[in-house]
């Protein structure tokens, strides 16, 4: 059962805010995906652990220098910038 | 019922032989995006400047009389969830709206050096989270065959604009049905490869451990075509394996006398009587092609759903979580701290859909639900894989519907989510089990939305399943296959 505060505390953790007047409709909403969810507990067959898809192990290549993205390029879809840095507001 | 038209193949043909320039062709396909696309809301950015400066190289090989290759000139589109450099991205969100990346897609590289003409960039559910296209910013794509119905979801623009003949092909991402499940709402073929089968190096996350980029085409050849093109491995992709060598085209007509198809009864429940028909005929068809059916069964997958709704989430809550307004995308204007600026510009960027998945994500990877949810789903999903596994020792592919229902009404499902998860129900199994599967058209219902059949097969089987789903075409491309009103007709 998922409560008012379960929506808050994860909400919180997800860094979104709810509006009180979601609130209600969110706690009822998120109780049924929930409950949804829930069938993985009742499923009576055997399970196997899981690792990764079709065996994939990891590509590796070496560890040779290449040529990176430009700054210039990538500081542009940021909408505060300077000098090359992102802006963000100082820490309080 | 008909013929496809402007199919890869015939557009090709018809460039080659002069008949059109691909100019005159792009120009066409132009006009009737221009006029189609305000009922159909396929497209979300449309990039004549880009597409007719591609034409234009075309022609001037044309006109030295140089070879072109297949795709070469072929009018098409791309999920905007798929970067195009300098072209606005923006996964349908308006926390990506004005996003312009600085590198292409992989798939987008491999394509553009063929000289595909990208007309524009396709409609989706906001971060293809969504089985309606309805939850895209811009409001959802229609289905070509009447738009008071769902074009599907997610890929819903790229299968509106292919089905709606204002595109040859397009590219979608597929990561619990989002290429399939469209393609068989819009009456045409789409393929979800195997994972790492395509490289995803540019294709915005939603669930990485499930996302696939695939094709959606008119004809099965169209969509063996495309995926022998971009399925390259890639060193930027670390899950990436290419196509193993393993070229769909020269095997595509080859006979299926003596094949073996499987039929699960866990894929025949729970869905609607004239899609049980279709699959019962199809059957029939596969028997008259020299196949032998093996009805058999795989209780797992009973649990596929909730098990890709617990998993996609969670992966989903992890990589959205890159979106703080700092880098690029949407930023609120009004905060004080840094705290508030991120929660800020997520609440107001994100749609309602995308938080409650980021929510029920964050949930269930939650202290205290972790093993609850999150560990039993992906020992679940260790049951399905290996259940696969063991089904392909019997049978070589497997055949089943590829939506529980045809299309839906606009808005029908509106404010009730898990009532549109169930679209999902026979799509994502194969998601979880990492392997392939095609959906090609396979009947008309009588409300007159098309229903699609779903070939599935082991990992790295797409020679095999695309073989077998141009077998069926080819029997029964003429009763099942509907031409919509809209677009080009050539």
């Amino acid at each position: 059962m998922i409560t008012r505060e379960d929506i808050l505390n994860i909400a919180l953790l997800a860094k979104l805010d709810v509006a009180e007047d979601e609130l209600d409709n969110l706690t009822k909403e998120m109780s049924a995906v929930v409950a949804f969810a829930d069938a993985v507990n009742e499923a009576d067959i055997k399970t196997e652990s899981f690792d990764n898809v079709n065996n994939l192990a990891n590509v590796f290549r070496s560890d040779e220098v290449q040529p990176s993205l430009p700054n210039e390029e990538i500081i542009k879809n940021a909408l505060d910038s300077d000098d090359g840095y992102f802006v963000v507001k100082k820490r309080a | 019922m008909s013929e496809a038209i402007g199919t890869i193949k015939k557009l090709n043909e018809k460039l080659v032989k002069k008949e059109i320039s691909c100019t005159e062709l792009t120009k066409l396909y132009l006009n009737e995006i221009d006029k189609c696309n305000g009922e159909l809301n396929a497209y979300v950015n449309i990039t004549e400047e880009t597409a007719l400066e591609t034409a234009k190289t075309v022609d001037e090989k044309l006109a030295k009389g140089m070879e072109i290759a297949p795709l070469e000139g072929i009018p098409m589109t791309l999920k905007d969830n798929i970067s195009t450099n300098g072209i606005e991205t923006t996964c349908c969100s308006k926390i990506l709206k004005g996003y312009k990346p600085i590198y292409n897609a992989t798939v987008w590289d491999h394509l553009k050096s063929q000289n595909a003409v990208m007309l524009g960039k396709t409609n989706l559910d906001e971060f293809a989270m969504g089985s309606t296209c309805e939850t895209s910013c811009f409001g959802g794509a229609k289905n070509p065959h009447d738009t008071d119905y769902v074009a599907g979801g997610s890929s819903g623009g790229v299968s509106s604009a292919v089905g709606g003949n204002i595109a040859a092909y397009g590219l979608g991402s597929d990561t619990g049905g989002s290429i399939r499940q469209p393609a068989s709402f819009c009456g045409i073929v789409g393929l979800k490869p195997t994972y790492g089968a395509v490289s995803r190096y540019g294709l915005i996350a939603f669930a990485s451990s499930l996302d696939q980029i695939g094709p959606i085409t008119k004809t099965v050849e169209d969509t063996a075509l495309v995926y022998d093109a971009i399925s390259e491995f890639d060193p930027k992709d670390s899950t990436s394996q290419g196509r193993r060598n393993n070229p769909t085209t020269p095997t595509l007509k080859n006979s299926i006398k003596g094949m073996k198809i499987g039929i699960l009864k866990e894929y025949m429940t729970g869905i609607g009587d004239e899609i049980a028909a279709s699959v019962e005929n199809a059957k029939e068809v596969y028997k008259s092609l020299g196949a032998e059916i093996i009805e058999t069964s795989l209780p797992a997958v009973k649990y596929a759903l909730p098990v890709y709704y617990i998993l996609a989430c969670a992966e989903a809550s992890s990589n959205l979580g890159r979106y703080d307004g700092i880098r690029y995308g949407y930023k609120t204007d009004r905060y004080d701290s840094i705290h508030e600026m991120m929660c800020k510009t997520r609440s107001e960027g994100f749609g309602a859909e995308v938080k409650r998945r980021i929510l029920l994500g964050t949930y269930v990877l939650s202290a205290g639900y972790y093993d609850a949810y999150y560990k039993k789903a992906q020992d679940l999903r260790g049951a399905i894989m290996k259940g696969f596994n063991e089904l392909f020792e019997k049978c070589d592919v497997i055949i089943a519907p590829t939506v529980p229902m045809t299309a839906l009404k606009k808005g029908q499902n509106a404010g009730n989510p898990t009532e549109n998860y169930l679209t999902d129900l026979c799509t994502v199994p194969v998601n979880i089990a990492g392997i392939p599967a095609v959906s090609v058209p396979c009947g008309v219902a009588k409300n007159g939305m098309p229903i699609g059949l779903q070939i599935i097969g082991p990992s790295f089987s797409e020679p095999t399943i695309l073989n077998a789903a141009w077998q069926f075409e080819t029997a029964t491309h003429d009763s099942v296959f509907k031409v919509s009103p809209y677009g080009v007709k050539l």
